[in-house]
């Protein structure tokens, strides 16, 4: 754990579970002081030949991320654990990714101490940028502008600390879009920034940006 | 939870209200003899294991056949070619509908001959062929689908001031027969493949939704066109209803080979197209080919087996329900008991499942399916309720509704969120499906079969009008509700 804090004080929360449990996930998370959150619709499936044959192995899944300070990880895990008992089997998973660089939520940590100490490990970085829904394309437009190659755009609905309604006593989450791009560490400065400018992530309510390491690329040149 | 355990309970779910609101019916004013509740009950057990088969066979197979093809014809870059591909997709769809069969049917038999069957079910077709052509381009043109529906309805309106009340019935509810338990999966799925192409991901989430609302128009068009040309049109007034049948299985015996038939006149023209599509454009690989094969399966053997619950162990329950109460002259309770078989019939109408699994994948969740449901049950049990209404006072004609509803939701068109618009106008047509056409149906036309002064074409057929017309208000409500309530606040 020393090793990881020493990047950001910053972690990425990744929660699946069930279909329908996202917004559950979310709100215990945002009880235990986590801000915000995004979820992703997916599918998983079971590992049974009958099932897999009558394709009816799929499951539709949810996929939660939240960003969020060290400190709050362990009691939302232990809350989410005592409420959605993750610990039975096909009850959902979660787990803890460390963070890079985050902004969003009104703060920008534009220090980059972490990679003076010479903790740069591969040549490219995940950039992760998380804003309303149409505004997707702008941020491929300014990566593109600073030098990105490319980007994916995964369609999401997510909250943060702005944004919490109810209809009829049910959660409901704006819509958002998370772009993913994967650039080289020697422009990724000018990649956020330009992202950063373009979407106005300075000020708050207009999305949140956050990158991690990468290992290993293939595909990309 | 696989997935067939979770559609399972969906269905339990849909399903435990219609049963229970029954068997209070039964238990308090509407004793059904022992026969009809069994099948009824078996018919509820054949419903629920039925659509769950279809509706997993409608993920497999006719979504991604539908978005597929959509993306298909759209990448061809040619003009003309979508055309062509939107006139005889549209045309196809329709011919085979068993809904619209039916309903051709029964125009011939009220009209006594002077509109046939063939003739109905060909111009029909047609016009929704043209319209299915014309929503393509609105998806590519980015053209916005409240200007091409207040255009429609302009058309409509027009058109339908210079046709006969009884005949306006009549042509409305054509735009129900048509959009029926396949046409629709297949249209939304085909909106999405085109829609996805676009690079503004907001105009693809709103184009998604809009071509069932778009088919629906051009059914009811071609249907006044017919109108104009046969004038002179005098309507029976009695539509043949069955008696009941004492024999506890042989309704099912009976209804065999209908349910077979129109599963498979349903699913040809889709399999047709798939067929086509896979040995000219998709070369699927063996692992999707044979997954969509699968589901194929799984959508014949549901279809049937749900068509079957429906017709032998539904319908007579229902017009039992509605004659009895009728002709036991227990006005208030028809009126409620015609809102709660309405709220809760809907929820298991195949094609709204479809819709509201499509609307919150496309949201990302967004959009609940639960939050869509509520208003469109609400809307279609009002839709039941004034139904009844005009079974009991007689001066309540069709268009004293039409005519408002439609300009209210026209005009709530102008200020509510382009997406809800698109989901609303769609539910409209959905929301006629199999189960509706038929249980709910039979409920109001045996009210107006034992009710004095109604008359079973007049009422019988403006119901599925008012119940497409009620949802597009009601979800254009919840539109609205979402639109107030998300606004980012502290800001």
């Amino acid at each position: 754990m020393e090793d990881v804090a020493m990047l950001t004080d910053y972690q990425l929360l990744v929660v699946i579970v069930n279909f329908g449990l996202g917004s559950k996930v979310l709100k215990i998370c945002k009880q235990e002081g986590i801000q915000g959150g995004t979820i992703v619709l997916g599918k998983g499936t079971h590992h049974q030949p009958l099932l897999e044959f009558l394709e009816l192995a799929d499951t539709r899944k949810e996929v939660v991320l939240m960003i969020t300070p060290l400190r709050y990880v362990n009691k939302a895990l232990e809350s989410l654990d005592e409420k959605l008992k993750l610990h039975k089997p096909n009850h959902g998973i979660a787990f803890v990714i460390p963070v890079m660089k985050f902004m969003g939520m009104g703060k920008y940590d534009r220090d980059f101490k972490s990679h003076e100490g010479g903790h740069i490990m591969t040549e490219y970085q995940a950039i992760f940028t998380v804003v309303d829904k149409g505004r997707g394309q702008d941020v491929v437009d300014a990566a593109t502008k600073a030098g990105a190659k490319g980007a994916t755009i995964i369609g999401a609905r997510g909250s943060g600390i702005h944004e919490t309604s109810k209809l009829f006593n049910m959660e409901v989450e704006p819509e958002k879009e998370m772009v993913l791009i994967l650039v080289k560490h020697d422009i990724i400065k000018e990649v956020i920034d330009q992202i950063s400018t373009d979407l106005e992530l300075e000020k708050p309510g207009n999305g949140i940006l956050f990158v991690q390491e990468v290992h290993q690329t293939y595909g990309i040149r | 939870m696989s997935l067939l355990f979770s559609k399972l309970k969906e269905n339990i779910f849909a399903m435990i209200p219609i049963i229970v609101i029954v068997f209070l019916l039964h238990l308090t004013v509407v004793p059904l003899p022992m026969e009809v509740l069994i099948r009824f009950v078996i018919g509820a057990l054949f419903i629920i294991i039925g659509l769950s088969l279809f509706l997993i066979g409608v993920d497999l197979a006719i979504t991604p056949l539908g978005s597929l093809t959509g993306e298909q014809i759209t990448k061809t870059h040619k003009l003309w070619f979508v055309l062509l591909a939107g006139l005889v997709l549209g045309f196809f769809i329709s011919v085979a509908e068993p809904g619209l069969l039916v309903f051709a049917n029964q125009v011939e038999f009220v009209t006594e001959g002077a509109l046939q069957s063939h003739v109905i079910l060909i111009m029909v077709s047609i016009g929704l062929a043209i319209l299915v052509a014309l929503g393509f381009l609105r998806i590519i043109f980015n053209i916005p689908l409240f200007k091409i529906l207040l255009v429609l309805y302009i058309i409509i309106g027009i058109m339908a001031m210079f046709s006969s009340p009884t005949f306006l019935a009549i042509a409305f509810d054509a735009s129900g027969a048509t959009t029926g338990v396949l046409a629709v999966p297949f249209l939304l799925a085909l909106s999405v493949g085109i829609s996805r192409l676009k690079r503004n991901s907001k105009a693809s989430e709103k184009d998604s939704f809009g071509l069932v609302a778009i088919a629906s128009a051009g059914a009811i068009m071609s249907l006044l066109a017919l109108g104009f040309f046969t004038r002179n049109l005098t309507l029976s007034d009695t539509l043949g209803l069955d008696e009941p049948i004492t024999d506890l299985w042989l309704p099912f015996v009976l209804e065999l080979p209908v349910s077979i038939s129109d599963t498979l006149v349903a699913l040809s023209p889709i399999l047709g197209i798939f067929l086509l599509m896979q040995l000219m454009g998709f070369k699927l690989k063996r692992r999707p080919l044979f997954r969509m094969i699968k589901g194929f399966i799984y959508a014949m053997l549901g279809l049937f087996i749900f068509l079957l619950g429906v017709n032998a162990g539904f319908m007579e329950v229902g017009q039992l329900l509605g004659e009895t109460l009728a002709s036991k002259n227990l006005k208030w309770l028809m009126v409620i008991a015609g809102f709660f078989i309405g709220l809760f019939t809907i929820i298991a109408e195949p094609a709204v499942s479809v819709l509201t699994h499509q609307i919150e994948d496309i949201t990302a969740g967004y959009v609940k399916r639960r939050l869509v449901l509520i208003p469109l049950s609400i809307g279609v049990g009002f839709a039941i309720s004034i139904s009844m209404l005009r079974i009991i006072i007689p001066g309540l004609e069709l268009w004293h509704i039409l005519l408002p509803g439609y300009l209210l939701s026209l005009a709530m068109m102008f200020i509510v969120p382009k997406l809800f618009v698109g989901i609303a106008f769609d539910a409209g047509g959905v929301a006629t499906g199999p189960l509706t056409a038929t249980f709910t149906l039979a409920f109001v036309q045996g009210a107006a079969n034992a009710y004095d002064s109604a008359s079973v074409v007049i009422d019988g057929f403006g119901m599925i009008p008012l119940v497409a017309l009620a949802p597009i208000i009601t979800l254009q409500i919840l539109g609205l509700v979402y639109k107030i309530r998300t606004r980012k606040a502290g800001i």
